[in-house]
């Protein structure tokens, strides 16, 4: 009986030997697979750390509303919110934003209960000059025929903005939409040949690249970058909501 | 015999799936805003979301492109991988059914293009042929030179009697 026993022993021995060795072999591989997942996991959340610190779209100091000397304001000093929308007369959200906001801001503006200024300033160079041409018009009609005529005409931009595939409106066309808009001819004409438009437009340029923005329509609500709404029409109906 | 030539297709198709990750993801990651920005122009995702995604993107593609060329974790990188292809594919798909033109943003850019519509097809198709490469990593149990087979073996098979 025991010696018939002995190799079975011997071989069930071998086989729980064969079983341990394997669990163990298992294990360790368990283990291996759980801290490779672990590095990974860290390595990930380390670059998302790193992307976000990379990430400054939302460090923006900018001048409050009615604080530039490169914009347009509506709505009184002392209303109690703040809106500045940094934008380029080319650039196809700013015009669906400029669609979907434009009345209400102008209502609130009216009522007192925002201040909003338009800092309109040359983004897309690369794809012509167009902003840059409009931006210039738009400067020398501010600066010649006041806020109210150039409101105007910035509405009517916004109104007639062309694809940016083009084709791009002429000087004269933007000029015939200033005085649209009631701007005096001449005096546009004069200011526009003096290069008074475009050294603003560089200068607007250059002081919303300082304060950070590299985006348009670039959005500030009392000073605070307002990205909330999937799409323009969104954003437009919740900064509307969070002013009145 | 079969499984050799596999192997080696398995490698390949690592490198190639593996080489366009850590490609999208390079380019993105020097400027997560732009990649933000391209995320947000699909208006697919909540305004809440668009940021962290946006910022995730290029880091979850170079770590999913370098297991991949690795071939660490390969057979879980390769389903990733797929399940990532489909959200593109997805997105590229629903921005196209909704008349919005904008470029995918795959390689950094991103935003509104005036052509995009034309470019459509063809990078549904460029995705459509990686997820199907990806999904063949993922089928095979393993690959040629993967880091999987150094780290963590096989399992030791039974012995013979």
């Amino acid at each position: 009986m025991s010696k018939k026993s002995r190799p079975v022993g011997r071989a069930e021995r071998a086989a729980a030997a064969m079983h341990e060795q394997q669990q163990q072999e298992r294990r360790r591989r368990n283990l291996m697979v759980g801290g490779v997942v672990l590095a990974l996991l860290v390595i990930i959340v380390g670059g998302y750390f790193l992307s976000r610190a990379l990430d400054t779209s939302k460090d923006v100091q900018a001048p409050a509303a009615g604080g530039s000397k490169y914009g347009l304001t509506i709505g009184p000093d002392d209303a109690p919110h703040d809106v500045v929308i940094y934008e380029d007369f080319l650039c196809p959200y700013c015009g669906q934003l400029e669609d979907a906001s434009r009345d209400d801001l102008a209502r609130l503006a009216a009522d007192g209960k925002v201040q909003v200024e338009y800092r309109p300033f040359n983004l897309l160079s690369t794809i012509g000059d167009y902003s840059e041409r409009s931006a210039a018009v738009f400067a020398v009609v501010l600066d010649k025929s006041g806020p109210d005529v150039a409101k105007k005409l910035h509405d009517l931009l916004y109104e007639n903005q062309p694809s940016e595939s083009g084709p791009f409106p002429s000087d004269d066309d933007l000029i015939k939409l200033a005085v649209e808009a009631g701007a005096d001819e001449a005096e546009l004409k004069k200011g526009l040949a003096a290069g008074d438009g475009k050294a603003w437009v560089g200068d607007a340029t250059q002081a919303a690249l300082d304060a950070g923005v590299r985006g348009t329509p670039t959005v500030l609500l009392d000073g605070k970058v307002f990205q909330d709404g999937r799409t323009m029409d969104d954003l437009a109906s919740n900064l509307v909501d969070k002013i009145g | 015999m079969a499984t050799r030539v596999t192997g080696w297709l398995g490698l390949l198709a690592r490198l190639v799936t593996g080489g366009v990750w850590i490609a999208a993801g390079a380019v993105k990651l020097p400027d997560p805003a732009q990649s933000v920005d391209a995320v947000r122009a699909y208006q697919l995702l909540p305004a809440s979301l668009v940021e962290p995604v946006g910022q995730l993107l290029p880091v979850v593609e170079i770590v999913v492109g370098a297991t991949l060329v690795l071939g660490l974790l390969t057979r879980a990188s390769a389903l990733v991988s797929a399940l990532l292809f489909v959200a593109f594919i997805i997105g590229i798909a629903s921005v196209w059914a909704r008349g919005i033109t904008i470029d995918c943003g795959c390689f950094g850019g991103g935003g509104y293009d005036p052509d995009a519509a034309s470019k459509y097809p063809w990078e549904i198709a460029r995705d459509g042929a990686l997820l199907l490469v990806s999904l063949f990593v993922a089928w095979l149990p393993s690959t040629r030179l993967a880091l999987d087979s150094v780290l963590f073996g096989r399992v030791p098979e039974p012995e013979g009697p």
